[in-house]
């Protein structure tokens, strides 16, 4: 199936969600828990915008891939 | 592999539909007043070390955050939630006993908190361009000196213009900080609580227009029909002035829960 419009404009969606559920909500820490730390949302947002351009190109070169 | 980890995804304070823990492979605990929906998980995946690990996998991220979260929303359509942080593990279920005693009046309050409330994401976005197309409608400077260069010379035109494209930009700046604060307590007025996050930069949002706000309110119930409202008024009302409105949820209540142990409870 081509990649569609939703499809391009998921990454947003992703990093809000990320955003949310990483660093909010009830946080713990310490013995009682385990927990990873803060991750920064910058950094997330670089290593999504690499990984779908890695999936944008993995697309082009697909060879099932249909063009519109 | 043996899972003997427990993975929290939320509380909730009456109990969870069976059908949702069954098809999802659930656990709900009954600890004091509360429910504890959770799910045992390996050590495999989410000892500390492997956690840390999984976590820089993009895609291991992302398909676990976004059954964290639909799990949760799930649980939401039919009862109040606490939801937690994205991969929390209790060790067993002592501790997780443990966290329920040393947090109980906490998570008492935060359960009055958002009782009968839901979250609601709002972002609005400048396009600075068609602003500034239109700027002599929503500056009365800006209108003036366009009427001084129409009436002017074409040497001081030309220098009036440049004087104008200088105040241009202060105007836009202005215009937003306005519009921006004007929606928002539109908003804030209908809304329980509010929490402004990070504005977030073009090359995430992948967007050609400015984030100019980046704001989540805690709804009544009651009130949402009439939020939704405002929003959809205010999105009608800029559909041609350069201001985009975006509005996502509900959400589980993240940005409003606010978790403290008893001893700091009672310090404080």
């Amino acid at each position: 199936m081509a990649p569609n419009i939703i499809d391009q404009s998921k990454d947003i969606t992703i990093l809000e969600l990320l955003d949310r559920v990483l660093n909010k909500g009830v946080i713990l820490t310490g013995d009682i828990v385990i927990s990873v730390a803060d991750i920064d949302l910058v950094y997330l947002g670089v290593k999504l915008m690499l990984s779908s351009v890695e999936t944008m190109e993995q697309l082009r070169s697909g060879n099932s891939i249909h063009q519109d | 592999m043996i899972n003997d980890l427990i993975y929290v995804f939320c509380l909730s304070n009456e109990s969870p539909p069976g059908h949702i823990i069954e098809s999802e492979g659930l656990h709900s605990l009954v600890i004091g007043d509360y429910n504890i929906i959770s799910k045992y998980v390996s050590e495999g995946e989410f000892s500390e070390d492997n956690l840390k690990r999984n976590m820089s996998d993009i895609k291991w991220l992302e398909t676990n955050a976004r059954n964290h979260i639909g799990i949760i929303s799930k649980i939401m359509e039919y009862t109040t939630v606490i939801p937690f942080k994205f991969g929390t593990i209790f060790q067993s279920e002592e501790s997780l006993k443990k966290f329920i005693s040393d947090y109980s009046e906490s998570i008492t309050e935060n359960f009055h908190q958002i009782a009968d409330k839901e979250e609601w994401a709002v972002k609005i976005y400048c396009d600075r361009k068609k602003l500034s197309d239109q700027i002599d409608e929503f500056s009365e400077d800006a209108a003036a000196l366009e009427k001084q260069i129409m009436a002017s010379s074409p040497g001081k035109a030309f220098l009036l213009k440049r004087k104008k494209s200088d105040l241009i930009v202060n105007e836009m700046d202005r215009i937003c900080k306005h519009f921006g604060q004007k929606y928002y307590d539109d908003l804030k007025n209908r809304s329980e609580s509010t929490s402004l996050n990070n504005l977030l930069p073009k090359e995430f949002t992948d967007r050609l227009d400015t984030m100019i706000l980046n704001a989540t309110f805690l709804v009544d119930k009651n009130n949402v029909a009439d939020f939704k409202k405002i929003v959809d008024l205010l999105k009608k009302e800029n559909e041609n002035s350069g201001f985009f409105i975006e509005t996502t949820g509900p959400w589980p209540p993240f940005s409003f829960i606010s978790i403290k142990e008893k001893k700091q409870w009672l310090q404080t």
